[in-house]
């Protein structure tokens, strides 16, 4: 019996390959479904992100590593030798840690990202609705969620953003206790202020407001994100009123200037700081602009650099995150072995037989009237009412699949609390 | 009856036991900043709050002590100007759960409750003077001192905001700047710090023209015009200006430098102009 993995993701397989073994929760259903009726699997789960297609669970077989790449092979309709090729496989602590480092962030293509604990977390969802999750792969994504938990509550190795939004998000969070009910301006039409309108709107911003040479599709822009567009010769106006504006037009000059803000910011009515964020190249911003009391200034090379400052700060966790990881396929590791160590019909035995001698030593006062007889009477019969009661969980913790059998035993410890130290 | 040089042991004793735990509490908040952890932090708060129970026993049995006010004197008074340090902290520390501001106010309640413990001998001893008791000028010196306090605080929230912008303008992401609370949060707190400041010293000023003109008019009939005064009433219309001036959209940077200012005519006030200046106010019984 083997805890088993078998994944392509960005450090193995093209992104073509990667495309081709995607899987939406209808078909991880599928595969799962395949896999149990062709029982190259007793129980597993799929995590299937933009980046891995990677595939974790329990086999009692020994061509399990074949077996699988074969089933996806024919799955997926893909060259079984270029799949075998470009596949990460591992097999016992190895899996765990696999699962581990990428709930940990470890393993992303950006260090330390978040987004990848929802993706298992959507996996164990799915698994458990399409019913091959059991006691070990459930256990298995529960204690690598915790694992990945634990790793960015411990470590800096997901609380410095190293992407231009995360970093817009940062920054406004350092200015703003939040960005519900504030005011954004967009400077451009283009496609990253229609990615940006759309961010801000999730993070709560109240009205967007929208300028471009173009004011038609300043209009279509505003119209799309349920704001309003203004006049390109009302902008510096407009960026006075804000709270927080976003430039990222194709003009190679300047077209926010320092003398028409702080013009402008003297004549409006807003208070509070004013957060700039220039995405343009050329820059869109005037340098002078970040010089203005309360007007805090980002261009692209700021972001940029900080970003990659950001990215190796992660880096300096990965040693911590590492640990924590060992930490947690160690915890992991001894849960598994104390239910391959076949030792629970033992346990469960010495457990009911402590009772039973307790039970007959409590008793004893009551039973010393007893003649020798009837107390060896006495005696046999709690012996064969222990050995009637457990003969049936016995035989039934011997019976069915290594998956069942596993499921059984860990039932059996939890019930009859048998890690627990005796009382 | 009281005991009054009993009343002053127990209030030295309180007010060394208070000292101790600011001192505590202070180097918990600043190691909280750098390292921040929920055992630290709140051990931080349990130490500021015994802290400032302990500092209101102090004033209490001071006053037990004198038979009035407790604060009559320049070090007494700084007794109750580090009790409201340390409570508008915690307040504010529990209204907005952050503790940001415990690193820079309770070291200032700190090193008030240090110069308060160093007074001057004797000034424990029941008052003499019969006009320095009852409620009115009670509450005229409370809120004055609440009102400082509040100051403090503006001043405090206001080192903090241009220390938050500044690394912000430098791109610093990381570091005991970055821990600080948000920048529109600093700017909100001190219009608030501000406006209760204002009030209290307008209403404390109110009540001690009140009181003075019952009491000092027979022997001082030009009492209205100690330096004293002036100089109140100054700092009352300077931070009514930039509380205006605040609320009407001015940069936060220049509130916050000129409540940094307000605070240094605060300590100004407070000590000199009583101390050198004043012919009526001085810290006397």
């Amino acid at each position: 019996m083997n805890l088993v993995f078998v994944g392509w993701n960005h450090r193995g397989a093209p992104l073509d390959l990667r495309e081709r073994l995607a899987f939406t929760p209808e078909k991880a259903r599928e595969a799962l479904r395949g896999l149990f009726e062709e029982r190259i699997l007793a129980e597993g789960a799929i995590v299937s992100t933009c980046n891995r297609a990677e595939i974790y669970g329990v086999s009692d077989r020994e061509d399990d590593l074949d077996a699988l790449s074969g089933f996806f092979s024919r799955f997926h309709r893909v060259d079984d030798v270029l799949l075998r090729q470009t596949a990460l496989t591992g097999h016992g602590d190895a899996t765990v840690r696999h699962l581990f480092r990428v709930a940990a962030g470890l393993d992303s293509m950006v260090l330390g990202e978040a987004q990848i604990l929802g993706q298992i977390r959507e996996a164990h969802r799915v698994a458990t609705a399409a019913g091959s999750l059991r006691a070990v792969t459930n256990r298995l994504f529960m204690n690598a969620l915790e694992c990945g938990k634990r790793v960015r509550a411990e470590t800096g190795l997901g609380t410095r953003p190293t992407s231009v939004a995360g970093l817009a998000l940062t920054l406004a969070g350092r200015i703003f206790e939040s960005l519900k009910g504030r005011r954004a301006l967009l400077v451009g039409a283009g496609e990253t202020a229609e990615l940006t309108a759309r961010l801000l709107l999730d993070e709560g911003v109240s009205e967007i407001v929208v300028t471009n040479r173009s004011l038609d599709r300043a209009q279509a822009l505003a119209a799309a994100s349920g704001g309003r567009a203004v006049p390109w010769d009302q902008r510096a106006a407009a960026a006075a009123e804000a709270d927080l504006i976003l430039s990222a037009t194709n003009a190679t000059e300047p077209v926010l200037t320092a003398a028409a803000l702080k013009t402008a910011l003297s004549r409006a009515k807003r208070r509070g700081p004013l957060l700039v964020l220039d995405l343009a190249v050329p820059r869109d911003v005037e340098v002078e602009v970040g010089e203005l009391a309360d007007v805090y200034r980002y261009d692209i090379e700021a972001l940029t650099g900080m970003a990659d400052a950001n990215a190796k700060a992660r880096l300096e966790e990965v040693p911590r995150a590492e640990a924590i990881v060992e930490e947690c396929v160690g915890r992991f590791a001894d849960w598994w072995g104390s239910l391959l160590q076949v030792d629970v019909v033992r346990g469960l035995r010495e457990k009911i037989e402590g009772i039973r001698l307790a039970e007959i030593e409590k008793y004893a006062g009551k039973l010393s009237g007893l003649s020798e007889k009837d107390r060896a009477t006495v005696e046999r019969l709690t012996e064969t009412l222990v050995g009637r009661i457990l003969h049936e969980p016995t035989v039934g913790l011997k019976e069915g699949g290594a998956s069942e059998r596993l499921e059984k035993a860990a039932s059996v410890r939890s019930l009859f609390r048998l890690d627990d130290p005796p009382r | 009856m009281v005991d009054s040089a009993a009343a002053a042991a127990w209030s030295g004793g309180f007010g060394w036991t208070a000292l101790a735990l600011y001192a505590i509490a202070s180097a918990l908040y600043v190691l909280n900043l750098y390292k921040p952890s929920v055992w630290t932090g709140g051990a931080a708060t349990a130490c500021a709050v015994v802290g400032a129970v302990t500092n209101f026993g102090a004033l209490y049995a001071r006053a037990l002590a004198v038979g009035t006010v407790p604060y009559r004197d320049l070090l007494g008074s700084m007794k109750l100007f580090g009790f409201f340090l340390a409570v508008l902290s915690v307040v504010l520390e529990l209204r907005h759960r952050d503790r940001a501001l415990g690193p820079v106010l309770m070291p200032a309640a700190l090193f008030f409750m240090l110069l308060a413990l160093l007074e001057a001998p004797g000034a424990g001893r029941p008052a003499p003077n019969p006009d320095l008791k009852g409620a009115i000028f009670a509450l005229h010196v409370t809120l004055n001192m609440l009102a400082y306090a509040a100051f403090a605080v503006s001043c405090a929230l206001s080192i903090l905001y241009l220390a938050a912008g500044r690394a912000l303008k430098s791109h610093r992401l990381s570091g005991p700047a970055t821990r600080l609370p948000t920048l529109s949060y600093l700017e909100r707190a001190n219009r608030t710090s501000l406006g209760l400041g204002s009030i209290a010293l307008g209403t404390g000023l109110a009540l001690g023209f009140f009181w003075a003109s019952r009491v000092w008019t027979p022997d001082h009939p030009h009492w209205a015009l100690d330096p004293k005064i002036f100089f109140a009433l100054g700092t009352l219309f300077f931070y009514l200006f930039v509380l205006v001036r605040a609320r009407r959209g001015a940069p936060g940077v220049s509130t916050a430098r000129l409540s940094i200012a307000g605070f240094a005519l605060v300590l100004l006030s407070y000590t000199a102009v009583n101390m050198f200046v004043s012919k009526l106010h001085v810290f006397r019984a």
